[in-house]
């Protein structure tokens, strides 16, 4: 009885309350011993009864919407629930759900109200509002976006059927068609006729606009000559979000949508983002739209507000990459073709590379800049010079755009990274051959490439150089052994490992000893299998057959780094709404429950790989 | 006249109206019953989880200290229904102060408690109609039925043993090759098998404390024969019953 009041009494409220309020609890109290993955509240349900305390195990709040269930958190000993039922006489709000087997202590209704109303800290503490709180946000989350972006199949947006006409119309009667049928495309049906395929074609007010008027065709051109056929569509299940990207990437704002190889309907970025505030389909408008350098000066905060945004609705750190990628590419393509115009015609064939985590699909707030520039062998003598004057000039309008140098210098202006191609083949052979210290790390940002401008293929002149690296056991177990250097920040008991820095304690650094740490595996595994991804996630799916890992592992991987880089951005755009610099560093105890517990398996999932590389490599036994 | 003469002739006592007729009306009304029924599911039952005090481990020898008990009821421990008591050892019944030391009870407490004789009524009626619930059961019952003896009775209705059902379960455990087939038995002392489940400890050793822990033994044992299937009474009683 003792013990109970000792242990009521040193979790809050009651360790604010004097002992009488933690003596009567405990005198009344009752005892439940739960099973693992019983359900102890039911959403939706009968009441609760009472207070429940927990003494040994976690709970999880499990919110339901329509067949799918989110956890909203968890809770661990001295933590309490029901509270919210209680004092309202409702049905739960949430299911919890015990997540270990549990032993709670229970205050009965009669209990719990004398307490709420003998003291004021006691009644704060479990006031339904601090709860109603943690529930709205989770139901916030669901309907702006998991409940829509992420769930709705862009079947659901289709408002009527397809309005075809044949490829011989002119563009005045379609013209006319549009304006009586109020929309802004047309699905031009081609042979054989009435069988609206996957091959029909396209027409779009803009369509109109820029192939007809602004070229000052007749109004009589039949469409056949001004459509797009055949058109880019999509099968009618597919989500909202992906259809979101498809336009994104493919810079179209309508999208006919496929069923049994027929079109059945069509949806348009509007559709989608009628329910979006700041949209990433926005970007690639915006720059059509600026005349100079000095109207992108804010892109990269657009782009962070866009992210802002699909992070909100629920998106996946990988849709995020993709969606940045997309976005940072339209400018980086516009930059240089400005500088193109600026500078004349290159005098060589030649490749813009980005590196790291761009390279790899993998930025997501503002970040620095890393790229390289290979041009082709056969070049004029004034060709170094040339290329030289465009780097300067693409990087520093990269700053402009908010995209600062990169710290280590790893840019196309300095001349050790723009170089002629064969240049380039001998330096990357250089690396996998010597691997000493420099080529471990270099090949670390390097190997990582993608081109993102050019008409140099880079990819099919330097993967292969890089995928020589496969047979060569040497290379790869250094490269191993490099990785292994930084264990998955564990304790000997599996807790997480944290640090102190300075007055700071409880730190947990999610970048160095997280995600990087995962980045560096899934490339070795790449390299191990031969396979040219760049992406972390695309590397463990790819390489895990014909790599050092387990497709349960390769699979627990990817889940391990999405957590990581969600809860690192979700810290640092936290940080720069406060108008702070974002850090890779958070105070481990201030994350929720869930993040921790998700943390903690995270980084044991990593450890896992760890120990696997570590034996395939036999890296211990290395010497040198 | 009948009656009377098997009366005289001495084959009333198994009869009704022979010894029974003797025994005061709570201990006729605890008899009788009605004990759980053992084919409902556990959590219908109502519990009541015993500890003792003695001076020893030999009840013949040995007296009755102290007695504390919780009840189990709708598969919760009922902490506001706990009862704790002291017992006085009967005129003559030296208590060796060894003995009086390990459970911290005083002499001089002892001496002003009330007596088996007094606390009777108030054990009998939160046994009555409850499966009787304890660790080790041979020490608790054997001291119970003897201190009942004299009334002319005995412990009634199940008996539930958290020590038992512990080894079934490991017995369990080695035939499903959940553990190795020469793993020792783990701890049956009670606050170790407390310990194995990460269940809390309470207090230092005494009659409610440990009333207390062996409940929540119960609990956490009930969970897992839940998951295997045992819903009843009944399959409680194969595997632990005394």
């Amino acid at each position: 009885m003792d013990e109970i009041v000792t242990f009521l009494r040193s979790y809050p409220p009651f360790d604010k309350l004097p002992n009488e309020a933690a003596e009567l609890a405990a005198s009344q109290a009752q005892i439940e011993y739960f099973a693992t993955g019983s359900d102890i509240l039911i959403m939706d349900g009968p009441p609760a009864q009472f207070l429940y305390l927990i003494r040994k195990g976690t709970v999880d709040l499990v919110h339901m919407r329509t067949g799918e269930a989110t956890v909203v958190d968890s809770l661990n000993p001295g933590e309490g629930f029901g509270h919210r039922s209680l004092s309202r006489s409702e049905p739960p709000v949430v299911t919890v759900k015990a997540h270990t087997e549990v032993l709670a202590y229970l205050v009965p209704a009669e209990i719990f109200h004398r307490l709420c109303e003998e003291y004021d800290a006691f009644a704060h503490y479990f006031s339904a509002s601090s709860f109603d709180r943690l529930i709205s946000m989770a139901q916030q989350r669901d309907v702006d976006a998991s409940g829509y972006l992420f769930q709705t199949r862009v079947r659901d947006l289709i408002r009527r059927p397809p309005i075809t006409v044949r490829p011989d119309t002119t563009v005045r009667e379609a013209a006319q068609r549009m304006r009586e049928e109020n929309v802004s495309c047309l699905i031009v049906d081609l042979p054989p006729y009435g069988f609206h395929d996957v091959n029909s074609g396209i027409i779009t007010d803009r369509d109109l606009r820029n192939r007809v008027l602004a070229k000052g065709l007749s109004y009589d051109t039949p469409l056949r000559e001004v459509m797009t056929a055949p058109a880019t569509s999509m099968p009618a299940d597919s989500l909202a979000f992906e259809a979101l990207l498809l336009m994104l990437e493919r810079r179209i704002h309508h999208l006919p949508l496929v069923e049994d190889g027929r079109v059945i309907g069509m949806v348009t970025n509007t559709d989608i983002l009628r329910r979006q505030s700041s949209s990433p389909l926005f970007l690639p408008r915006q720059l059509e739209r600026a005349r100079s350098i000095e109207d992108l000066r804010n892109y990269g905060d657009q782009v962070f507000d866009a992210v802002a945004g699909l992070l909100d609705a629920g998106a996946s750190v990988t849709d995020v990459g993709r969606v940045v990628a997309v976005a940072h590419d339209a400018l980086l393509q516009r930059i240089i073709r400005d500088a193109e115009k600026q500078l004349g015609a290159p005098p060589a064939p030649y490749a813009w590379l980005v590196l790291g985590s761009e390279g790899r699909y993998e930025q997501t707030l503002r970040t620095d800049q890393d790229n390289a520039l290979v041009y082709a062998d056969d070049h004029p003598a004034d060709a170094p010079e040339y290329f030289s004057a465009l780097a300067e000039l693409v990087v520093e309008q990269l700053v402009q755009c908010g995209f600062p140098r990169c710290t280590g210098d790893i840019l196309a202006t300095n001349p050790r990274w723009r170089q002629p191609l064969a240049k380039w083949q001998a330096t990357f052979a250089r690396w996998i051959e010597v691997p000493d210290e420099e080529a471990l790390m270099r090949a670390g940002i390097f190997f990582d490439y993608r081109q993102v401008y050019g008409k140099l293929n880079a990819e099919a002149e330097l993967r292969p150089v890089i995928q020589r690296g496969r047979g060569n056991t040497i290379f790869l177990a250094r490269l191993a052994r490099a990785a292994l250097r930084t264990p998955a920040p564990l304790t000997f008991f599996r807790g997480v490992a944290l640090e102190r820095r300075g007055d700071q304690k409880d730190l947990l650094d999610l970048k160095h000893r997280g995600t990087a740490l995962i980045v560096d595996l899934a490339r070795i595994y790449a390299l191990e299998a031969g396979r040219s991804e760049t992406s972390t996630v695309a590397r463990l799916r790819a390489a895990w057959r014909e790599a050092s890992v387990s497709e349960v592992d390769a699979e627990r991987m990817v889940n391990a780094f999405e957590l990581i880089s969600l809860i690192r951005l979700r810290s640092q755009r936290s940080l720069i709404a406060q108008g702070a610099e974002p850090s890779n560093v958070v105070v481990f105890p201030e994350l929720s429950h869930l993040d921790q517990r998700g943390l903690k398996e995270a980084l044991q999932a990593i450890a896992r790989s760890q120990r696997g590389l570590s034996m395939a490599f036999q890296t211990d036994r290395l010497i040198g | 006249m009948k009656l009377n003469s098997f009366g005289r002739l001495g084959l009333a006592p198994w009869l009704p109206w022979g010894r029974k007729h003797d025994l005061p009306a709570f201990l006729r009304a605890y008899e009788a019953g009605p004990w759980p029924d053992p084919h409902k599911p556990w959590r219908e039952a109502r519990y009541v989880v015993l500890d003792v005090e003695t001076s020893g481990l030999d009840e013949r020898r040995d007296a009755l200290l102290a007695i504390g008990l919780v009840e189990i009821e709708d598969g919760r421990v009922r902490l506001d229904r706990r009862w704790h008591t002291m017992i006085r050892p009967p005129e003559g019944l030296l208590v060796a102060a060894s003995s009086i030391r390990i459970h911290g009870l005083m002499r001089n407490e002892l001496s002003t408690a009330p007596t088996f004789d007094e606390i009777l009524p108030a054990l009998i009626e939160r046994l009555a109609g409850r499966v009787l619930l304890v660790h080790v059961a041979r020490i608790d019952v054997g001291f119970l039925n003897r201190a009942l003896k004299p009334y002319g009775t005995k412990l009634r209705g199940p008996i539930l043993d958290t020590a038992r059902i512990a080894i079934t379960q490991h017995q369990r455990s080695q035939r499903l090759g959940e553990v190795s087939h020469d793993m020792p038995m783990p701890a049956i002392q009670l606050r170790g098998l407390a310990g194995s489940f990460g269940l809390p400890v309470y207090g230092q050793h005494d009659a409610l404390n440990d009333a207390l822990t062996t409940a929540q033994v119960f609990l956490a044992q009930a969970a897992r024969m839940d998951q295997q299937g045992k819903h009843t009474l009944k399959a409680f009683l194969k595997s632990g019953g005394v």
